[in-house]
């Protein structure tokens, strides 16, 4: 997955307009930029492969066929696309009554030697997914954000529609939620 | 011990650490055939919607919402108003609309209360020209009723009996109202129209009470006339500013 960087909406504008006058190619390279990305962070919140691929399809199809929308909005493109994914993955759980989410029980988590600390290191990825999904909405989207997506504070901030100094609030309040939820499936 | 923050910076790290989960490669040609399908379909969509088309497409919109507008104006608009025809065409169209001899009956009561609302207002502005129209109005639309009612005799007097006690009760209330009117108008020419508008209250009970055959045997057509010459033109007079 490359990295999104600062520069990435800059570089957007121009396949952006070559998007709007039809030129397939354009479409090619910002589907090619932003699909993988959106698949990971949709995959992060639901945990299924084949709803992540449905709402990553839906995600970019909105994106590159509504450009007339994105005129007004006044963000980066890879905002609007990330807010795009944010808005089905949140339908989804509304449709799905969460019913699609991995339950934090059926995850084993490693015991450290000292109790009162997580064995981060030998946490597994599965582990960290399926108690990521345990927070609160805006609690998940902040932690994929900066932690999975790599995306700077700004970026996140922009995405979520909150001050950098709020986006870095929530993250430190997520670490910390994340923390007691590994630990409390440990300690059951 | 270590502290919080360096707890939450390790749990941050192994978060990093996380390999990203990508699509299948199969997953990812499937996506940008479906999202091709869509651009070409949107493509083909702008296309067709020219900016010209957009421009007349919102001049409608601005032209429908200027009528709408104007059309709820009007419903409240008195004979001196700029808006008063076009309430006359939106009760025509309410008048072609009525279909039963009991939806009939109302829509020419209700024409016949508003007029004589209309002649009150004239008559409290010195209009009685216009008073006088609205109360010429008023007797034809009590006429239409009662032809309405006679037309029913023949067919179905339960429905006929109920349909008059409907008009005896509605011209018995604008008879009340004219009747005060008499007494609060000192002009001669608007006494000489409330008088009027009285006596054709009392002939379309008349007309009402005769059977069906003294209308030439037949019904009446839709919107008869009050001067039995024919369908009225229109539910309300042409305002003379």
């Amino acid at each position: 997955m490359q990295p999104l960087g600062k520069a990435a909406s800059d570089d957007d504008r121009p396949l952006i307009e070559r998007v709007r006058r039809g030129d397939q190619d354009a479409a090619r390279i910002l589907f090619e930029r932003y699909f993988d990305r959106i698949y990971n962070y949709v995959y992060a919140r639901l945990g299924r492969a084949e709803d992540a691929e449905d709402l990553a399809i839906d995600t970019m199809t909105r994106s590159l066929t509504r450009l007339d929308l994105f005129q007004d909005q006044g963000v980066a493109f890879s905002s609007w696309v990330y807010r795009i994914a944010h808005n089905a993955t949140i339908d989804h759980y509304r449709r799905q009554g969460k019913a699609t989410l991995v339950p934090l029980e059926s995850a084993t988590m490693p015991v450290s030697a000292d109790p009162s600390e997580l064995a981060v290191e030998q946490l597994s990825n599965e582990d960290l997914h399926e108690a990521l999904r345990a927070l609160t909405d805006e609690q998940q989207q902040v932690l994929i954000l900066r932690f999975f997506q790599d995306l700077t504070a700004t970026q996140a901030a922009q995405i979520m529609g909150k001050s950098v100094g709020a986006v870095q609030a929530l993250q430190h309040r997520a670490l910390g939620s994340l923390e007691r939820a590994l630990h409390g499936r440990t300690n059951n | 011990m270590t502290t919080e923050m360096e707890r939450l910076e390790r749990l941050a790290e192994r978060l990093r650490a996380v390999e990203p989960v990508m699509p299948s490669p199969g997953a990812k040609i499937r996506g940008w055939n479906l999202v091709l399908a869509a651009v070409e379909q949107s493509a083909t969509v702008r296309s067709r919607s020219h900016p010209v088309r957009r421009l007349v497409l919102a001049a409608v919109a601005a032209a429908v919402l200027l009528v709408a507008g104007a059309v709820a104006a009007s419903a409240d608009s008195l004979p001196d108003s700029a808006l008063y025809p076009l309430k006359g065409v939106i009760e025509n169209v309410r008048g072609a609309l009525a279909f039963s001899p009991s939806d009939k009956l109302d829509y020419h009561l209700d024409l016949a209360r508003t007029r004589l609302t209309e002649a009150e207002a004239m008559l409290a502005r010195h209009r009685v020209d216009l008073a006088d129209q609205a109360l010429s109005s008023l007797n034809d639309q009590l006429n239409d009723a009662a032809l309405v009612v006679q037309a029913e005799k023949a067919g179905d007097p339960a429905l006929a009996a109920s349909l008059e006690n409907r008009l005896v009760q509605a011209i018995a209330t604008h008879d009340q109202q004219l009747a005060g009117l008499q007494g609060e108008v000192t002009n001669a020419a608007a006494l000489a129209a409330i008088t009027q508008a009285r006596d054709g209250a009392a002939q379309a009970l008349q007309t009402a009470n005769q059977p069906a055959s003294s209308n030439g045997g037949g019904k009446p057509s839709a919107s008869p006339s009050g001067n039995g010459k024919g369908p009225s033109a229109t539910p309300h007079p042409t305002p003379k500013h």
